[in-house]
């Protein structure tokens, strides 16, 4: 048994290193660690004991054990779905119950990027982008932090899908073999005929025990003390393990995100911010008026983040070029027959409203670098998600079961309500859903949220709140007849206090 | 009744002709010219026949207020026969009630909406007079709020030395003070000053000036021996040329202070408010450019880059969010109490002279900038906020203030009644924060004498305890019923 276990964890390690060595990282630590064993601590006799001694006090431990518990939650936590889709590629899955949904997730993007490129060739512009004229560069630059002033022509310039467009494709997946069953009973808009392993109630609870604990017994814990001691040791795990609790302390939220999420800024860091810059000043893309356009229809409208618009230009021009996010997201693998399309250079076809992911940032950091790349990585774990059709269990298409089936389960007059309506309950969540409640929720609220989306790793408080709030204002939706109104009752949700709520639904029985 | 008398002698000489009202568009229904001429106002108006609940005036049909009256169940009359319990006025309909040549006298069941002096506080010169004299007043009795700093630091923007009056930016009259505005200028050569009217509202007629040659007409009327008398005046204040800007644009606080009565003064700060963001970047160098320096709606709106989906207006809630998680840690409650003392200051400046009718209660409207070392500075105060919405944000803010306001005034379930000593259950008061006199925590022998002595038990439930008995200070403790403050300025009239 314990042979078993070394032989997995060595070769775990094995992998682990083979992956540390790929990350930008890698250099400046060994660096670091070349300059330690130079060092007169370090004893050439001893140079284990004393090498770990070292690293220790320099606080490279910290670092690299933060480096290790990255990796492997990202890339090595599940060396069997390798194996599979390797083994997936090499046939066509007839075979698989999911295999209709990667194929309209494949289908789903190619249509996008259809999409877009059939706006470049209407507006005659070049999908990869031509380079400034030089006044245009020159405008460009000098008011680089007043963006919102910068004036273009957007007027033939629409977004590429919204997030109802991609409710009306989801809503019209259908299974393969459900045919033969009696459509009477099983109404066509459900979700639950897709396959897909969704977590139950007692699941969710388990999962988030954490919140429902009570530390109160070591006395009132002064959060701001243990959030210092946090931070000062800069353990990622830990960092996140107090965001679960949902009582993050303002000041402390920027910097606990950023050690969760991995976003420290090194040199590097700087400079390819600085790379992406100029590479938004030198080239003109069509995904620039996009941004453009869709910031002017959402955030700088938003009484919550216009303020904060110049800084979002800046933040979502650089994101679409960057090429490291089409490396760092996780696309569906499905053969398919047809053209493939090209996107822009970060793979991500903007949507609208896809600022408001980063808006809630700008509460947090002052300087651009810093949100981008919180940002950046917060968009590659989770938004990502909610964006295309996967087969991911926090994927949008999970979420939405998650939601249906919540929903049946716990409050059936409500769904019966919908029946006898004829509306999916999925149109009045599905905003929320997708965007993560942004723009929904009021700023301070809309963090808190966030802390536990990330404290938890997970996406699934989303459609679980959005039940929380559906029970909450049950007795106004019961009377009520018509979409219209129902979303009027479900359109000022300033009052929503995020933790109590969260913590009343997931401990009553 | 003499006390009432002097003041509303005040009112007349003070209030010729010009009323500031903020934003409010002027859609004001004015009283019909029967007021002037019916006889019977000679006398005290007769109460409606048969009283069946509430009745309401108002001379704004605004959402956010007839939505509370109807809430409530109050029935609206017309104001000009006097049936009414509850009127919402404007400052002009104000005066007639208020004048001596048509005294109108209200019954003990009305209530209504502004002080009759209240121009002590909103008109830029008055105020501006009243809180040089409060100072004096603190000064002269060694109160240790009127603590100052060492002589040699630097004079900051507010142009004195005290640490805890220093709540506005130095000011002068024009053109009366033209003379020692120019001395001032002279010790600050590079810096820049605002020019406002002192009668005006909605930003009209303000402008930035930072060369003396700007201002030659207050030096000619300076220059001459009888100036002419109808000339409006000014004031010229140090501007905050270093305002908090956020998204670089810089910002004002709109906040709303209910005052029910002025002696003992009962002042309320309603806990939400909104900032009003201008639509260009700040400049310090570019002042001819009013969208960049004065935040006024009504300026803001004809600039091209206004959005009226938002209005430029951003919920308080969200800056004190914005504060703490850039700034660190409880910095929004210690703003939060720089601002509270702030208002305190300016009431506690114009408690002695305002008379303080007891059918009045009023709703200010302050405007008030943060420097950037998270600094108040107290720009003016508006008797009229406008209680026009720009948004559904804005509609919803302004409902729920009146609502709460309309608790806290009218005892819950009864006519209004002038003997009520106006204490609101605690309960009522919900989203106001109680402006609790400012003890300074000098060394515990000097205790302020003149902060209120007898105040209901239950409001000082928070209060840090106030020892009502003199120590050091030798003048009497206040007699039953008359503040020590009113004796004073009495005497020196």
């Amino acid at each position: 048994m314990e042979e078993l276990q070394d032989a997995s964890i060595h070769h775990m390690t094995a992998k682990v290193i083979a992956a540390i060595k790929n990350t930008k990282s890698y250099e400046p630590i060994y660096k670091e660690l070349q300059k330690l064993v130079c060092s007169p601590s370090v004893d050439t006799h001893d140079m284990r004991n004393t090498l770990e001694d070292a690293i220790r006090s320099a606080g490279l431990e910290t670092e690299i054990r933060n480096i290790v518990y990255n990796l492997v939650r990202s890339r090595l936590a599940r060396p069997d779905d390798k194996r599979l889709t390797s083994k997936q590629s090499a046939k066509p899955t007839v075979s698989d119950p999911l295999g209709y949904l990667k194929r309209a997730g494949v289908l789903w993007d190619r249509r996008v990027r259809k999409s877009l490129n059939a706006m470049c060739t209407e507006l005659k512009v070049p999908l990869h982008g031509q380079p400034r004229i030089s006044a245009d560069r020159e405008d460009f630059m000098a008011k680089w932090n007043e963006l919102s002033n910068y004036n273009m022509d957007l007027a033939n310039y629409r977004p590429v899908y919204a997030p109802k467009d991609l409710l009306e494709v989801l809503l019209s997946l259908k299974g393969p073999a459900k045919t033969t069953e009696n459509t009477d009973q099983i109404p066509q808009w459900e979700f639950s005929h897709i396959a897909l392993p969704v977590k139950n109630l007692f699941e969710l609870r388990a999962h988030y025990a954490d919140l429902l604990r009570n530390d109160g017994y070591l006395g009132v814990p002064d959060l701001t003390v243990q959030c210092q001691r946090i931070l000062e040791g800069r353990h990622a795990p830990m960092c996140q393990q107090f965001l679960k609790k949902g009582c993050t302390p303002a000041p402390y939220r920027g910097a606990l995100w950023a050690s969760v999420l991995d976003s420290k800024l090194h040199d590097y860091d700087i400079d390819y911010w600085q790379k992406l810059r100029n590479a938004v000043w030198t080239t003109d893309h069509i995904v620039d008026k996009l941004v453009f356009k869709d910031i002017q229809l959402t955030a700088s409208n938003d009484d919550q983040y216009f303020v904060f618009e110049d800084v979002l230009y800046q933040v979502l021009l650089c994101f679409s070029r960057d090429t490291d996010i089409g490396g760092c997201v996780e696309y569906e693998a499905f053969p398919v027959k047809g053209k493939t399309y090209e996107g822009p250079p970060s793979g991500v076809v903007p949507f609208h409203g896809i600022c408001m992911f980063a808006a809630p940032f700008c509460y947090l950091y002052d300087s651009p670098v810093n949100l981008y790349y919180t940002f950046r990585a917060f968009y590659i774990r989770y938004c990502h998600r909610l964006t295309t059709i996967n087969t991911h269990p926090q994927g949008i298409v999970s979420l939405c079961l998650l939601f249906e089936k919540l929903l049946q389960t716990y409050e059936p007059q409500l769904w019966s309500h919908f029946r006898e309506l004829q509306i999916q309950p999925l149109r009045v969540v599905f905003k929320w859903l997708m965007r993560a409640f942004s723009g929904h929720l009021p700023p301070d609220q809309l963090l808190v949220l966030w802390d536990l989306i990330l404290g938890f790793d997970s996406l699934e408080i989303l459609p679980l709140f959005a039940i929380i709030i559906l029970s909450f204002r049950k007795e106004s939706i019961m009377q009520v007849a018509s979409l219209d109104s129902i979303e009027a009752i479900l359109a000022d949700l300033s009052s929503i206090k995020v933790l109590p709520l969260v913590q009343l639904a997931l401990s009553r029985d | 009744m003499k006390r009432q008398a002097s003041a509303l002698r005040n009112l007349r000489q003070k209030c010729g002709g010009s009323y500031t009202s903020d934003d409010d568009l002027p859609e004001v229904k004015l009283l019909p010219s029967p007021l002037m001429g019916v006889p019977f106002i000679q006398s005290r108006l007769r109460p409606p026949k048969s009283q069946k609940g509430m009745y309401y005036s108002t001379d704004w049909e605004k959402s956010a207020l007839v939505s509370n009256f109807q809430k409530r169940g109050w029935q609206q009359v017309p104001s000009f026969n006097g049936e009414w319990n509850f009127y919402w006025a404007s400052t002009q309909n104000c005066r007639y009630i208020f004048g001596i040549d048509h005294p109108y006298r209200m019954r003990s069941d009305q209530v209504i909406n502004h002080f009759p002096n209240s121009v002590e506080l909103s008109r830029k010169d008055l105020l501006i007079k009243n809180i040089k004299r409060y100072r004096k007043d603190l000064e002269r009795r060694g109160d240790p709020l009127a603590q100052t700093h060492s002589p040699d630091t630097e004079l900051g923007i507010g142009g004195t030395r005290y640490m805890h009056l220093d709540i506005i930016p130095m000011t002068f009259v024009l053109p009366s003070d033209y003379l020692l505005f120019v001395e001032a200028f002279h010790r600050n050569p590079a810096s820049t000053w605002i020019v406002k009217p002192c009668g005006k509202s909605q930003g009209v007629g303000i402008y930035l000036v930072n060369k003396l040659s700007k201002l030659k007409k207050f030096a000619y009327d300076a220059r001459t021996f009888f100036p002419p008398i109808n000339r409006d005046t000014y004031v010229i204040s140090k501007y905050i040329d270093n305002p908090l800007l956020i998204g670089g644009k810089k910002f004002d606080l709109r906040l709303f202070v209910l005052v029910t009565t002025f002696n003992p003064l009962k002042a309320y700060l309603y806990n939400e408010g909104f900032c009003r963001f201008c639509t260009e970047k700040y400049d310090q160098t570019e002042i001819d450019n009013v969208f960049m320096h004065l935040t006024n709606v009504s300026i803001q709106k004809t600039n091209q880059e206004y959005n009226s989906t938002h209005g430029g207006k951003w919920p308080l809630q969200n800056l004190w969010l914005y504060l703490d998680s850039m700034r660190g840690e409880g910095v929004s409650e210690m703003l939060w109490t720089r601002i509270i003392e702030t208002i305190r200051h300016s009431l506690d400046a114009v408690a002695p002279v305002m008379a303080n009718d007891r059918h009045c209660f009023e709703v200010y409207g302050y405007d008030i900038i943060i420097d950037n070392n998270l600094k108040p500075w107290l720009i003016e105060c508006n008797t009229s906020p406008s209680l026009h919405s720009t948004t559904t944000n804005d509609r919803m803010l302004k409902s729920r203030l009146i609502d709460n306001v309309l608790d806290v005034v009218v005892p819950p379930k009864s006519l209004p009644d002038e003997h009520w000593d106006k204490t609101p259950d605690p309960e009522l008061l919900k989203n106001f924060t109680v402006l609790k006199p400012i003890s300074v925590s000098s060394p515990p022998t000097e205790v302020p004498i003149r902060r209120k002595v007898r105040s209901t038990k239950k409001r000082k439930t928070k209060c840090t305890a106030i020892s009502p008995t003199a120590v050091n200070i030798s003048v009497p403790p206040p007699a039953e019923g008359e503040p020590k403050i009113r004796k004073s300025t009495k005497e020196r009239r």
